[in-house]
């Protein structure tokens, strides 16, 4: 099987603005992979490059082993909702799933449908009556009944109240585990995502900061609390990602590839959200010296 | 996909079936009433051999088909407008939302998703969006080709600027190229309005360029040079002049398109003036239109000094060669701007 992604020097640019910079990245198989990064990082635009939107300006990308050419051999294997979930809102419900059945081969009329009134939804209702939770529902029903290996969905849930969240990733993930179906999602919230990646990617500054299988990253992260040190008298193997020194003592998160030694310090695993946001403080280094490795094979 | 460009169009369609019935009736029934007065009228004349106002009966019959056109002149003039506005509402309404509308509201990205390339979406929407431009447009230019039959016969104008471009088969041009003109500012502006106030500007100058600066020089005219002597001018129609030039009213062929008439000139090419030769115009003093002046005695008034006056025409068998080119070239223009759609859109840089 085939890296769901695979970037290479990736870059676009739009006349002056550089909206993605030299982005490199590898994500293996089978996982519902979270991207996170603050506005601005580069997430919308390494997405559309992904569906075959956007065309890169500079460097490779792979998606599912091939290049996102927009030919059809490659829009039918993935699936795209874009940024605020858009959908024709002068077409009803039933128009929309019409509208998927004559624009798709490997459309799915029975799952359309019974999604639909599992959610719900009037089918004779416009799509533009629909409240923003509905909406969202209505572009992710289409773009799953299309079937696809790999299901792209840009800051989907961006715009919803907690409960529609809630129950947009939940639908979400019904589907994905019922069909085995790769799925990169975006987000800015950490907190959005925690529930339903297995992998997560956070992007800052177009720069892969940190990549890896969610229950490693937990796993090799700690938060050590000790006297006041250096970093350097810190023991070997431990990769300091943030230092934090008061008057007596210091705050280290590390990451240890092995188990954490034992030391005079007091040691804990760190949140989820804590960890991406520590990799969002740090500085981004440009240049050849990125720290991080994707770790998904180092287990 | 045809589906998904037909029902995204229906309810512009639907607004446009509408109007094109409504204009249909009004057609059909002014329509039939002038052409059945018309026919009476001339029914009448004919048997006087007269239509041309020989006898005093004839002249009231005259009087009478003159009356007729001037009553359906308002009727004309904004039936014609009506028709020249045609493919501008088409680019407006039909071209400019079409890809702008989906830019716009970002369902593009959802049509840019499905199993279907974007080109040919691009191509289906643009084939029946299109089809259905031209097709509206040729049946408003063939209604009014038709209900204004008698008056242009009476009128004998059928070059002049609105006329020409809103009967037989210009109109079809025109509404391909404000289609696509539309389509084509939609997608590249990526917003529908200023796209439509683009559009609409385009088409109107062009309605004034067009007929003025491209129109008579797709073919050449024909000029000819008439010298001013008692045996030509009193063959002309008329004369006028003014503080600085003066001309007659040369004949042309019939339905000819008189595109240039300079005023007189001497024999080195110099505009003339009435005071230099005020011994030649009678009661009047150097300005001013005569009152039905004899133009036989001017002409032999002025024979000695060798003037001569040029007219320059297309002569009435250029009418459909120039409606075919006319046609033509906003038929390839919007082509051009089809192929502009087709490689921006593959650019894929929305």
């Amino acid at each position: 099987m085939s890296a769901i992604l695979q970037a290479h020097a990736l870059g676009k640019r739009y006349g002056q603005r550089q909206a993605l910079a030299d982005c490199t990245l590898e994500i293996p198989p089978g996982h519902v992979v979270g991207l996170v990064g603050p506005n601005g990082a580069g997430k919308t635009t390494l997405l559309k490059i992904a569906c075959g939107m956007l065309a890169p300006t500079t460097g490779r990308i792979e998606v599912l082993g091939e290049q996102p050419n927009g030919a059809t051999a490659q829009l039918a294997r993935v699936g795209y909702v874009a940024q605020d979930t858009p959908t024709y809102a002068s077409l009803s419900v039933a128009d929309h799933l019409k509208f998927g059945a004559k624009m798709n081969p490997g459309w799915d009329a029975k799952l359309a449908q019974a999604r639909v009134e599992q959610l719900g939804l009037n089918p004779k209702q416009k799509a533009g009556k629909l409240s923003g939770g509905q909406r969202a529902q209505l572009a992710l029903t289409v773009a799953v009944a299309k079937r696809p290996e790999l299901l792209i969905l840009d800051e989907p849930v961006a715009s919803l109240d907690p409960l529609a969240r809630r129950d947009f990733l939940r639908y979400l993930m019904e589907s994905v585990a019922e069909h085995d179906t790769s799925v990169i999602l975006s987000s800015h919230l950490v907190s959005d995502l925690e529930r339903v990646c297995d992998y997560l990617v956070v992007l800052v500054s177009s720069r892969v900061q940190l990549a890896g299988e969610t229950d490693d990253l937990l796993a090799q992260h700690h938060r050590i609390v000790c006297t006041r040190r250096q970093e350097s008298d810190l023991p070997e193997g431990l990769q300091v990602i943030s230092a934090e020194h008061t008057d007596r003592q210091s705050t280290f998160v590390v990451r240890s590839e092995r188990a954490l030694p034992a030391g005079d310090w007091s040691a804990e695993h760190l949140e989820l959200e804590d960890l991406v946001l520590t990799y969002m403080e740090r500085p981004v280094v440009h240049g050849a010296a990125t720290a991080m490795q994707p770790t998904g094979e180092a287990r | 996909m045809i589906w998904l460009t037909w029902r995204q169009f229906r309810a512009q369609a639907l607004t446009v079936l509408v109007l094109l019935a409504a204009a249909a009736i009004v057609f059909l029934v002014t329509g039939l009433r002038m052409h059945h007065s018309y026919a009476a009228d001339l029914a009448a004349c004919a048997p006087l051999h007269a239509c041309d106002g020989a006898t005093p009966a004839a002249r009231a019959l005259g009087a009478q088909i003159y009356q007729l056109q001037r009553s359906y002149e308002p009727m004309f003039m904004l039936l014609q407008l009506l028709v020249i506005a045609v493919p501008a509402l088409i680019g407006i309404f039909w071209g400019a939302p079409l890809i702008g509308r989906e830019l716009e509201t970002g369902t593009h990205q959802l049509a840019w998703n499905q199993t279907v390339t974007r080109t040919r979406w691009l191509a289906v929407k643009l084939a029946v969006v299109g089809v259905a431009a031209i097709a509206t447009t040729a049946i408003f230019s063939w209604l009014l080709t038709w209900w204004a039959g008698p008056l242009d016969q009476l009128k004998g104008d059928r070059w002049a600027a609105m006329t020409f471009a809103s009967r037989d088969i210009v109109p079809l041009g025109y509404a391909a190229f404000a289609f696509a003109l539309g389509t084509t500012l939609g997608l590249l502006l990526r917003r529908t309005l200023p796209a439509m106030a683009i559009t609409l500007a385009v088409f109107v100058a062009i309605q004034i360029l067009v007929p003025a600066l491209v129109r008579p020089h797709l073919l050449p005219s024909t000029t000819t040079t008439f010298p001013i002597n008692q045996a030509s001018t009193s063959q002309f129609h008329g004369f006028s002049g003014s503080q600085t030039e003066f001309h007659f009213d040369l004949p042309t062929p019939q339905g000819a398109w008189l595109t240039s008439q300079p005023p007189v000139q001497n024999s080195s090419g110099q505009v003339v003036r009435i005071e230099d030769y005020s011994g030649c115009f009678p009661g009047l003093d150097g300005g001013g239109q005569g009152d039905d002046p004899d133009l036989g005695q001017i002409g032999a008034c002025l024979a000695k000094d060798n003037l001569h006056q040029t007219v320059t025409y297309h002569p009435a068998s250029h009418y459909w060669p120039l409606q075919w080119m006319e046609t033509g070239i906003f038929l390839v223009l919007a082509g051009a701007l089809a192929g502009t759609c087709f490689w921006w859109i593959r650019r894929r840089q929305n």
